[in-house]
């Protein structure tokens, strides 16, 4: 079992009850396995309602109205939103687990042997962070009210749980292994250029969100930056440390 | 007797014991092809390190009895210097020798056969900063308190510039003259293994060398000489650590227009610290001087592809522009003699303080060589010592690694003359160990300063600078100070 993967992260588990009854459902099983698929998100009906719910956006917003004409094309009744206990960041919720479970089927990389050149992992992070920006594009005017209902305070842990999934999700699907430190500071570090990229394509008015691209772009070489100064910082303390243990030992220490 | 073998004058006696056990095995490898051959002392790699460690051992009556051996893989007389040869060529090769490692060749009888025609000392140094302009001079006048009184027998020396094969010349004809060494040259070793335990003797701790001409060498002391990637630090399993700068070092011989601002009789070595790394003009004799430019990579190719006219023109302006314009130099394709030529009427510089002009620079002698630190965990395993850059590879900025290489090969030899005169086993870890521990914290340190020098003025903006140049001009002003330093790099004056 790979224990690198974040299937289901401590927060989301004891705030399943109160917050996200649909998420009781998908504790059959508590990690992840490529060998073994997963169950939908969401049951049948929600997933109905809300699917029909999302196409109403981008005229509604995420709003209770939008809920309500989502359920009606469902064929359920304007009361059956009551189903949604947390009401419309349900919907934001229901938008943001697709998208991501989406990422896997959306982005395919040319199988490695094939087409000479490799893409490295950083290659991949970008296109992957890409993809996930460019599903947001349909909403895009309406994601500012997104955003703010995930700033609320009651759905601030489940949105941060979520986000950490998604970039999760993202070196997962770049093949990344490791099983160091990095582990953390990988996510961490994307999971806030991911956010930031979020916010600053709301604003994007250029064609095709050329600026966005270009914005993560640049957070990404930041990155690559403090990344290798870091390395060589840390290279520099190993030698340093072991030189000093060196000099011990050749005037006599037994260390 | 040289005075640095104290301990081998009153017992004589008992090394001509030892000489004689030592050659006992000797009848036992000539017996059978398949014994190896056996050596109290096998050299692999006869650079200045490995032939100053065998001349060192031959000079001295307590260890000339041993039986060595010197390994190298390259033709060692191909690379001698002619004796005839011009002095208006230089080898791009060249190193400065400290004033220790300088007495240390004499007393081992081999400075007498340097070519002195050859080397140049030199009197003054002047280094400084690219960024801020602030300077320190090193000549021992100045590096005295106001109220000392200049001592007339006070060496005036710092150092003195030589080239590599002038070093290895004079030790080579040192080693003929003693004699006694079998040389295994244009040989390469294919294989370092342990040998094993036969009835008549026991190898198996000993390490075995197969060479290229299918001889096999027995080695009580194997000396690891042989260079950066020292196939015998790979033998005895001892881990080199340390990191590449991602810098390359730019050599050239060049002509200057003069033979330096203080005549022939007092030289100056220039030094100016980039942000890419330190440019460094050395003297040679006459009007010639040897270039160590460290840059990056890729300015190192640029300057490499330049044309000899464009080259000078960039050398002269390494001296003399800013850090921003030298920058937008190596970005042109060509054109930068004109460029330079109208730069330079715009900067004002106080020409005496920087080197005279190059007027040329000598064809074929540009090349340049990545820089990297390297420092060997230890320098001693079982029957094992590694000397010179096998031990050690160092920054170039203060020109040491030769000199450490020399201060490694004589320490070594006054483990060995120890050993041998108390009735040790030369090859053992315990007679080993006092190499070790004189050589390994001096190293480290020296490795210390260099690479700390190369981080602190490899920045080019910010406070750093202010501080540094503060430091450097404070240092400047404190003679005392300055000459404890002066003291440390001519290697313990």
């Amino acid at each position: 079992m790979p224990p690198t993967r974040l299937a289901s992260s401590l927060l989301g588990t004891f705030r399943t009850r109160s917050l996200r009854p649909a998420a009781a459902w998908r504790q059959s099983c508590c990690y992840h396995s490529s060998g073994y698929s997963q169950p939908p998100p969401f049951p049948p009906a929600e997933s109905a309602i809300l699917s029909a719910a999302i196409s109403h956006v981008p005229s509604f917003g995420f709003t209770v109205d939008a809920l309500k004409l989502g359920a009606r094309d469902a064929g359920y009744l304007d009361a059956s939103t009551n189903l949604f206990p947390q009401g419309v960041f349900d919907l934001v919720n229901y938008h943001l687990v697709t998208q991501r479970l989406a990422l896997k089927d959306s982005v395919q990389f040319p199988s490695e042997g094939q087409s000479g050149k490799k893409l490295g992992a950083g290659a991949k992070v970008r296109t992957l962070a890409l993809a996930r920006l460019r599903a947001n594009e349909p909403i895009i005017h309406r994601w500012q009210q997104a955003l703010a209902i995930m700033a609320q305070p009651t759905y601030i842990p489940p949105s941060l749980a979520e986000l950490a999934r998604l970039s999760d999700e993202i070196w997962y699907l770049a093949g990344d292994k490791s099983v160091d430190g990095s582990w953390y500071t990988k996510r961490a570090s994307l999971s806030a250029i991911y956010s930031a990229t979020e916010v600053f394509m709301t604003q994007d008015t250029s064609t095709n969100f050329g600026d966005t691209e270009e914005f993560l772009d640049a957070r990404l070489g930041d990155l690559m930056r403090i990344g290798g100064t870091f390395g060589a910082l840390s290279s520099w303390a190993d030698y340093t440390a072991h030189s000093a243990v060196n000099v011990l030992r050749s005037k006599g220490a037994g260390i | 007797m040289p005075p640095r073998l104290p301990l081998g004058a009153h017992r004589a006696l008992g090394s001509t014991a030892f000489a004689v056990r030592f050659q006992i095995p000797r009848r036992f490898a000539s017996s059978s092809a398949e014994t190896p051959d056996i050596y109290d002392v096998v050299c692999v790699g006869g650079g200045p390190a490995g032939l100053s460690l065998l001349a060192g051992l031959k000079a001295s009556p307590v260890t000339s009895g041993l039986r060595v051996a010197l390994i190298e893989g390259q033709d060692l007389q191909k690379n001698r210097l002619q004796k005839d040869a011009s002095l208006d060529s230089f080898s791009n090769r060249c190193s400065s020798l400290t004033p220790a490692s300088v007495r240390n060749l004499q007393e081992i009888g081999a400075w007498r056969h340097a070519n002195t025609s050859r080397v140049q000392p030199y009197q003054e140094m002047q280094v400084w900063d690219g960024v801020s302009d602030a300077r320190i001079s090193f000549d021992w006048d100045s590096a005295r308190s106001l109220f000392t009184p200049r001592k007339p027998q006070q060496p005036t020396t710092i150092a003195y510039m030589i080239e590599n094969a002038n070093t290895v010349t004079t030790l080579l004809t040192r080693l003929e003259e003693l004699g006694g060494v079998d040389m295994f040259s244009s040989t390469k070793v294919d294989s370092i293994d342990l040998g094993t335990d036969t009835e008549q003797v026991d190898l198996s701790s000993w390490p075995i060398l197969t060479l290229s001409n299918s001889k096999t060498l027995a080695a009580r002391l194997l000396v690891g000489a042989d260079g950066a990637n020292s196939p015998v630090r790979t033998f005895a399993g001892i881990t080199s650590r340390g990191f590449d700068y991602d810098r390359h070092g730019v050599v050239a011989s060049l002509q200057l227009s003069g033979p330096g601002w203080g005549g022939l009789d007092h030289k100056i070595a220039y030094q100016r610290f980039l942000p890419t790394g330190p440019i460094a003009m050395l003297p040679l004799p006459g009007n010639m001087a040897t270039l160590v430019w460290s840059t990056t990579p890729e300015r190192a190719a640029k300057l490499k592809s330049l044309s000899s006219n464009e080259f000078v023109a960039m050398v002269n302006a390494g001296f003399r522009l800013s850090p921003t314009d030298l920058e937008y130099l190596h970005t042109l394709s060509s054109g930068q003699e004109e460029e330079i030529a109208w730069r330079e009427k715009h900067t004002p510089v106080n020409e005496s303080s920087i080197p005279q002009r190059v007027a040329s620079v000598q064809a074929g002698t540009v090349a340049s060589f990545p820089l990297r630190m390297r420092h060997a965990d230890t320098y001693t395993g079982e029957r094992v010592a590694l000397v010179g850059d096998a031990a050690h590879t160092i920054h170039p900025l203060a020109g040491q690694g030769l000199n450490q290489g020399q201060g490694d090969a004589a320490a070594l030899v006054r483990t060995i003359s120890h050993a041998v005169a108390t009735g040790q086993d030369i090859g053992s870890t315990l007679a080993l160990e006092s190499y070790n521990s004189e050589r390994y914290a001096e190293n480290n340190a020296m490795l210390g300063v260099c690479d700390k020098l190369h981080r602190l003025y490899s920045v080019g903006s910010g406070p750093l600078v202010g501080i540094r140049s503060l430091g450097l001009q404070a240092v400047d002003a404190m003679g005392p100070l300055k000459g404890l330093f002066m003291g440390r790099a001519a290697g313990g004056v």
